[in-house]
């Protein structure tokens, strides 16, 4: 006479997972100044935001989770978005078999062990797309917040070279600027 | 058959058709279709179908075969842009003229090699999708006109997954610079591909075929930035785009160092063409399925890809910097007033800005840029008051 017997198995495990996303971009500056003059101002001008200047040149700035690393003299901005966590998983399984007919408990219960670890894997899977999302979400939220200040480094950046290479030409008479229209005017006496 | 037959003359010793086996009737229909001369569904049939190799071909096959890749290439060649009446440069000099008027014949002359006969005799008796007997040759031992042969063979199987599949991985066509520079994209099934060496397209026999295949590639390059749009799939459009910008930058570079931007005038036409009018970058990705893959970065990354014939203009347009401060009294002048006359009619100033626009649209701080650039060109404006002052 056959005997059925239901085992249950558990398992845990806390991972620590780490997800990121980084896009890299062309700053348009145009050459108004020698290329190592334009690179002074944009370092200038990023220093004023808060960009602190690395050992190789570079200037990175990191507003939590996210880092934004500008190279001065090529012009290339990476914005890269980090995201770390550690999750726990717990996945359960419960089996039935019989004493007399199919496998032992011992075989049965390393197969359940086998597919509760696949169970598990896909579970961290999940959770790995999940912080990839999230990761994805603050870099698309960032860039959109990043993009007037970029818009005004240039802006900046331009008009400073602008005057720069004016004073180079002669005696600046009058400088004049429109905030709301974005010209510039410059009077040089040569 | 009758349209291209041999002449008499050429068959002295022959009163009527001549008498060959099943297998190389089968040969001469597949080098018949490989040619443009036979109907695709008919001579897929016969490659997907298998027939005993015989111990050697008679010498009729073979007549048959060296007069069939003899007429059928030099047509093919002819007919895409041979007989047109065209400027090429020559040693540096601009040379007007059909092919056959501007290059000797002893630097446009086609020798095959045994390569393209076993390839034949191979097809034939094996099934090209599921072969049994392996096929290869060593791409260095090709001659111009193999190469050509082989492309020809790509270009007339491509439509078949299948076949286009097992042959793409052999190095006959994996290496083939012509299969590299007409269908970059066909050629990859990974993102692990070496894109081959360009250098010899730009000299003698190779030189003259690609002369020869510039409206064709131009039409075929045409063809498929427009198919772009309908690819589904993020991974087919990033790998299909990786290796077109690989090969047209590759190609592009080489040319640069041959001075032949002559042959290179697809490129510039293609784009002529597509940037007629501005485009958005949903021209090339608006086929794109599903919101794609997790990573901005490999969105970005595909999208990027899909627009790797207008991301060649940057080289263009340095051409043709150069070519502005070429003096009459400078080596390339008369190649480099070629080249601006060319880039002129085309209105590629024009299409570089339109090309420019496109890919910026792409970049994630590109509406940054642009408007930094709208901006600063006010400046500039503002700038040129003072300089003008001081002239």
């Amino acid at each position: 006479m056959s005997r059925a017997y239901r085992i249950t198995v558990k398992e845990s495990d806390t991972r620590r997972l780490k997800a990121d996303d980084e896009i890299c971009t062309q700053l348009e500056i145009l050459e108004i100044l020698p290329p190592e003059d334009m690179a002074t101002l944009l370092r200038e001008e990023l220093k004023k935001r808060g960009f602190e200047e690395q050992p190789d040149g570079n200037l990175i700035r990191k507003d939590g989770e996210l880092t934004v690393k500008v190279d001065p003299c090529s012009g290339e901005v990476s914005v890269k978005a980090e995201t770390e966590e550690t999750v726990s998983q717990e996945v359960r399984r419960d089996a039935t078999g019989f004493n007399d007919v199919g496998p032992s408990e011992r075989s049965l219960r390393q197969r359940v062990k086998d597919q509760l670890k696949a169970d598990l894997d896909k579970k961290f899977e999940q959770e790995q797309n999940r912080l990839q999302g999230k990761a994805t979400e603050a870099l698309e939220k960032h860039l959109q917040e990043l993009q007037p200040e970029i818009s005004e480094v240039v802006n900046q950046v331009t008009r400073d070279a602008l005057k720069q290479k004016a004073q180079q030409m002669g005696t600046v008479k009058e400088i004049s600027e429109d905030a709301e229209s974005g010209s510039l005017t410059i009077k040089v006496e040569v | 058959m009758t349209r291209i037959a041999a002449p008499p003359a050429r068959f002295p010793d022959s009163d009527g058709p001549r008498q060959v086996s099943k297998f190389e009737f089968n040969l001469l229909r597949i080098l018949r279709f490989f040619v443009g001369h036979f109907p695709a569904e008919q001579a897929v049939r016969l490659l997907r179908e298998s027939l005993p190799r015989p111990e050697c071909l008679s010498l009729s096959a073979v007549e048959l075969v060296q007069d069939t890749l003899a007429k059928g290439c030099i047509l093919f060649l002819v007919r895409q842009g041979g007989w047109r009446n065209d400027r090429y440069l020559r040693n540096g000099h601009p040379i007007a003229g059909r092919v056959w008027d501007r290059i000797p014949l002893n630097e446009r002359t086609l020798v095959f090699s045994r390569a393209v006969l076993e390839f034949l005799i191979w097809a034939t008796a094996e099934k090209v999708h599921e072969t049994k007997t392996p096929w290869d040759t060593t791409a260095n031992q090709l001659t111009a006109a193999d190469e050509l042969f082989f492309w020809l063979v790509l270009n007339s199987i491509r439509f078949d997954p299948d076949l286009l599949a097992s042959l793409r991985k052999k190095e006959a066509f994996r290496l083939n610079p012509f299969c590299w520079v007409c269908f970059p994209g066909d050629l990859v099934g990974n993102d692990n591909f070496e894109a081959p060496n360009f250098t010899p397209l730009f000299e003698g026999v190779r030189a003259a075929i690609l002369e020869c295949l510039q409206c064709y590639l131009t039409e075929r390059w045409l063809q498929s930035e427009r198919k772009k749009g309908q690819v589904g799939e993020w991974k087919k459009l990033r790998q299909q785009g990786h290796a077109e910008f690989v090969a047209l930058r590759t190609f592009l570079e080489a040319a640069g160092r041959a001075k032949r931007p002559d042959l290179a005038r697809f490129v510039l036409r293609t784009n002529a063409t597509l940037l007629s009018t501005d485009l958005t970058p949903a021209f090339w990705t608006s086929g794109l399925q599903g919101s794609g893959p997790l990573r901005l970065a490999d969105r970005l990354e595909t999208q990027r890809a899909a627009l790797a014939v207008p991301r060649q203009m940057e080289v263009l347009e340095a051409w043709q910097n150069h070519a502005r401060t070429v003096g009459y009294f400078d080596d390339d002048y008369q190649a480099t007033q070629m080249w601006k006359a060319e880039w002129e009619a085309l209105h590629g100033d024009l299409i570089v800005s339109r090309a420019r626009a496109v890919i910026q649209m792409l970049e994630p701080l590109g509406g940054a840029t642009l408007r930094a650039q709208s901006a600063d060109r006010g400046e500039t404006a503002h700038d040129d008051h003072p300089e003008g002052s001081t002239g």
